[in-house]
């Protein structure tokens, strides 16, 4: 029964579902490192902008568009507000990044109480969802149109921004200046590069992509907002990034491996395997995935230096 | 005149680095500004790029007078520099290092073409050559330079400072920069050679200002002036003549047999080296850099432990073994590179001094520093090695390359050990500094000590080795006494021509 069509297909759209967020985080991560700041804030940017996603649904009576809009916003102060932390004031990227991703549970938690009168879970009937989009050749192809299932206009937009996000930084005049910034940010400052106001900006961006993400979490699938929502997405971004070599593409690759993990956890939870043995499989999967690149990166590290030993 | 600075002064805390100092530039010459190290070149060459503010003076650029606040204000005055350490971007094309921050684009997005051109167009002009599309980190350095140089043409720059341009390049590149610099003048372009290599003045500059301890000693024209004049006046005394004694070599201290190795990509690196060194001698490596003398040395020192062969250090078999037991056996080292494996920058003078020490008795008991005798050995050693600092608890980093240099060698001599492996061990420290680090190791040999030393100066082999061996492509091809074989020679046996020639 497992190796059905209608099976693999659900598989399918379900990886391509549990990819964009981790998508959309791992591109923010890439574009800042690739500017040489070392941002791990991903989660907590997703986080704010997934509720303040949904505080503005259900003021606003519905609207997805200032739904969406506010999560980009609020993710993008977030990401502002590190960006002058670490990029002005020189805080540790690491200690400030985990400072935002802490406080934002907690903050939002509290902000639920505060606006919904509820603990761990919010959830109404007046709150609208993204629009989910059928593909184009639905009617000519049933079969290879359930693959795409359920997937919003958001989902499909991660993958357009992950083409223009290759597109900017290996193509464009701003996207080759911030490259060579964080190769070497004293090189570029010597030739007059404002080398913080680049840098800052390309924080501020990467909140962009981090809010969409935060926007698929509580208005994607389903549209509610839960504590703890993220459940570590942001951190398996990290990894993303890293695996992709901060390249957008292999940012991209990554991704899809780690949405499949998941799907895949879910899926086997459904065929009866224990909840909590399937649930580590995209966090064990993460772990697996660190040791093996960085196995990788220090074999090419070693190899290298050996031939930088016999070329001497 | 192009350029004029006029009564320049620039204090650090207590130490005046420049003092009254005046130059001036004309169009289309080759101004050489030399003196030691510390001797306040340096700072007045930041000062002209805008990296630092004077106390007072007054900088005049083309009859207007200026003022710097950052390398920005100093480019738009086409006032460009070739720094001593490059400012590249490694993984990228020699075409986006050169025109960045003024590229060629159309509606935002890098116009590779447009580029490409530009550099090519450039690089004709000028006569440097080099390939639009090379990565950087697969050039040579002395092809960095070349773009450095680029760079700042790209940027119009009509006056351009060189700092010790020569101190990272090959003698062969430095040919090649040297006659680069000749076309530029010939071109219109005002140059400024920061440098106190005598024998590189002597051949481009057509004018020569000498400084010592922050103040301009004079400035004489290169036709009126020689080499001997020129270091009277830096170092305000006659070089002296080193005595090298005679001596009876003694019991074997390093012996080297059969060593091989070879590299990742199937390469023999090292093939069949034999050496010893004996108590009582200095024993030279002459040799094109490059030539495996480093994966010798790393060998010998415990750095590497992947070779064939056997090393003994004062009769005991040290062949694979790590450092610090090689240490023990009786070893100290001056590495190639200051500051990859010689010293830790973050760390104390005094720590550095201390290091590979930490645990004999004179510095600590029980695993307990005594720091007192820790400074007290730092400052003597500062004292003795006149080596420029604030004290012995500044960091190595706020050292000149010279000074620290000169950090590294003092800890690896003193040590009381009778064997020294001495890799350039005067790189990039001034004249007087080095005549007292060879006085040295020449001192370490009188009192039946032993020394290897590797070194890019031809003619620092000469000067103080008791044997020489001519090292070409992993193997030592020759063996000399002292006296038996000149530089020419030298120089012919190094590119791998034969000594019956």
């Amino acid at each position: 029964m497992i190796f059905e069509w209608s099976y693999i297909s659900a598989i399918i759209s379900s990886t391509l579902r549990m990819c964009s967020p981790i998508l959309l985080c791992s591109l923010a991560a890439a574009i800042c490192s690739k500017a040489g700041v070392f941002n791990i804030a991903m989660e907590g940017c997703m986080m704010v902008s997934a509720f303040f996603a949904i505080v503005v649904n259900y003021y606003s009576g519905g609207s997805v568009l200032l739904a969406i809009l506010a999560g980009i916003l609020s993710s993008m102060l977030i990401s502002a507000v590190l960006a002058v932390l670490i990029i002005r004031l020189k805080a540790s990227p690491v200690v400030a990044g985990m400072a935002i991703n802490t406080m934002s549970g907690g903050l939002t938690t509290y902000l639920m109480y505060v606006f919904f009168h509820t603990k761990g879970l919010f959830q109404n009937p007046t709150l609208n969802g993204l629009s989910k989009l059928t593909p184009f050749f639905a009617s000519a192809f049933p079969e290879l149109a359930q693959m795409f299932y359920g997937l919003t206009t958001v989902d499909y937009l991660s993958w357009i921004i992950a083409i223009l996000v290759q597109i900017f930084l290996y193509r464009t005049v701003i996207g080759y200046r911030i490259r060579a910034i964080g190769i070497n940010p004293e090189a570029a400052r010597s030739l007059g590069t404002p080398v913080e106001k680049y840098q800052f900006w390309t924080m501020t961006l990467s909140g962009i992509f981090c809010g969409l993400a935060g926007v698929l979490l509580s208005m994607g699938s389903v549209t509610l907002f839960i504590q703890n929502i993220t459940s570590g997405k942001g951190y398996i971004a990290m990894t993303a990034n890293n695996l992709g070599k901060s390249h957008p593409l292999g940012v991209a690759v990554a991704s899809l491996f780690f949405g499949a993990c998941q799907s895949l956890g879910s899926f086997l939870q459904q065929a009866g395997l224990k909840g909590q043995i399937t649930g580590s499989i995209p966090y064990a999967a993460t772990v697996l995935a660190s040791v093996v690149s960085s196995i990788r990166y220090r074999r090419q590290k070693e190899k290298k230096i050996r031939e930088a030993i016999s070329e001497n | 005149m192009i350029l004029e600075m006029k009564n320049i002064v620039k204090t650090y805390g207590k130490v005046v680095a420049n003092d009254n100092v005046s130059i001036d530039l004309n169009e289309g010459e080759i101004l050489a500004i030399v003196g030691e190290n510390g001797a306040g070149k340096s700072t007045i060459m930041k000062i002209l790029y805008g990296l630092e503010k004077p106390d007072s003076g007054e900088i005049f650029v083309k009859g207007k007078k200026v003022s710097f606040n950052s390398p920005l204000d100093a480019m738009k005055l086409n006032i460009g520099m070739v720094q001593q350490h490059f400012m590249l971007f490694g993984p990228m094309s020699v075409t986006e290092n050169i025109v960045y921050n003024n590229e060629v684009s159309r509606r935002g997005f890098f116009d590779w073409k447009g580029n490409r051109e530009k550099v090519r167009e450039l690089s004709g002009k000028y006569g440097l050559n080099v390939d639009p599309d090379a990565l950087i980190n697969d050039c040579s350095v002395g092809t960095q330079q070349r773009v450095e140089i680029l760079k700042t043409l790209y940027q119009n720059a009509d006056i351009i400072i060189f700092d010790e341009p020569s101190a990272v390049l090959t003698p062969g590149e430095v040919d090649e920069l040297l006659s680069t610099m000749k076309n530029l003048a010939k071109a219109g372009k005002s140059l400024i050679l920061i440098t106190h290599k005598l024998n590189e003045v002597m051949e481009v500059a057509d004018r020569v200002t000498v400084m010592r301890s922050g103040k301009v000693i004079g400035t004489v024209n290169k036709k009126d002036t020689s080499t001997d004049e020129l270091s009277y006046m830096m170092i305000g005394r006659h070089t002296s003549q080193l005595n090298i004694p005679d001596m009876k070599t003694g019991k074997r201290l390093l012996e080297v047999e059969h060593l091989s190795m070879g590299s990742a990509l199937g390469k023999k690196v090292l093939n069949d080296v034999s050496l010893h060194v004996d108590a009582g001698e200095i024993v030279g490596i002459a040799g094109v850099s490059g030539n495996g003398q480093s994966e010798m040395i790393r060998c010998i020192t415990g750095l590497e432990k992947q070779y064939e062969g056997k090393v003994l250090v004062c009769d005991q078999d040290v062949s694979n073994q790590g450092v610090s037991i090689i240490r023990k056996a009786g070893m100290s080292h001056i590495p190639e590179d200051r500051y990859l494996w010689g010293s830790a920058r973050e760390a104390s003078l005094s720590d550095n001094f201390l290091m590979g020490e930490e645990d004999s008795d004179a510095f600590s008991s029980h695993g307990i520093l005594k720091q007192k005798t820790i400074d007290r050995h730092a400052d003597r050693l500062i004292d003795e090695y006149a080596i420029k600092t604030d004290g012995c608890r500044q960091k190595m980093k706020e050292l000149s390359g010279g000074n620290a240099q000169k950090v590294i060698t003092a800890r690896e001599i003193e040590r009381d050990c009778p064997l020294t492996i001495a890799c350039e061990p005067t790189r990039g420290i001034d004249i007087g500094a080095m005549e007292f680090v060879h006085e040295r190791l020449v001192n370490k040999r009188d009192n039946g000590g032993g020394v290897l030393l590797v070194s890019s100066e031809l003619s620092e082999i000469l000067k103080l080795s008791d044997r020489i061996y001519v090292m070409y492509e992993g193997h030592l091809n020759y063996e000399f006494r002292h006296g038996e074989v000149d530089d020419r020679k030298l120089g012919r046996l190094m590119l791998g021509g034969k000594a019956d020639e």
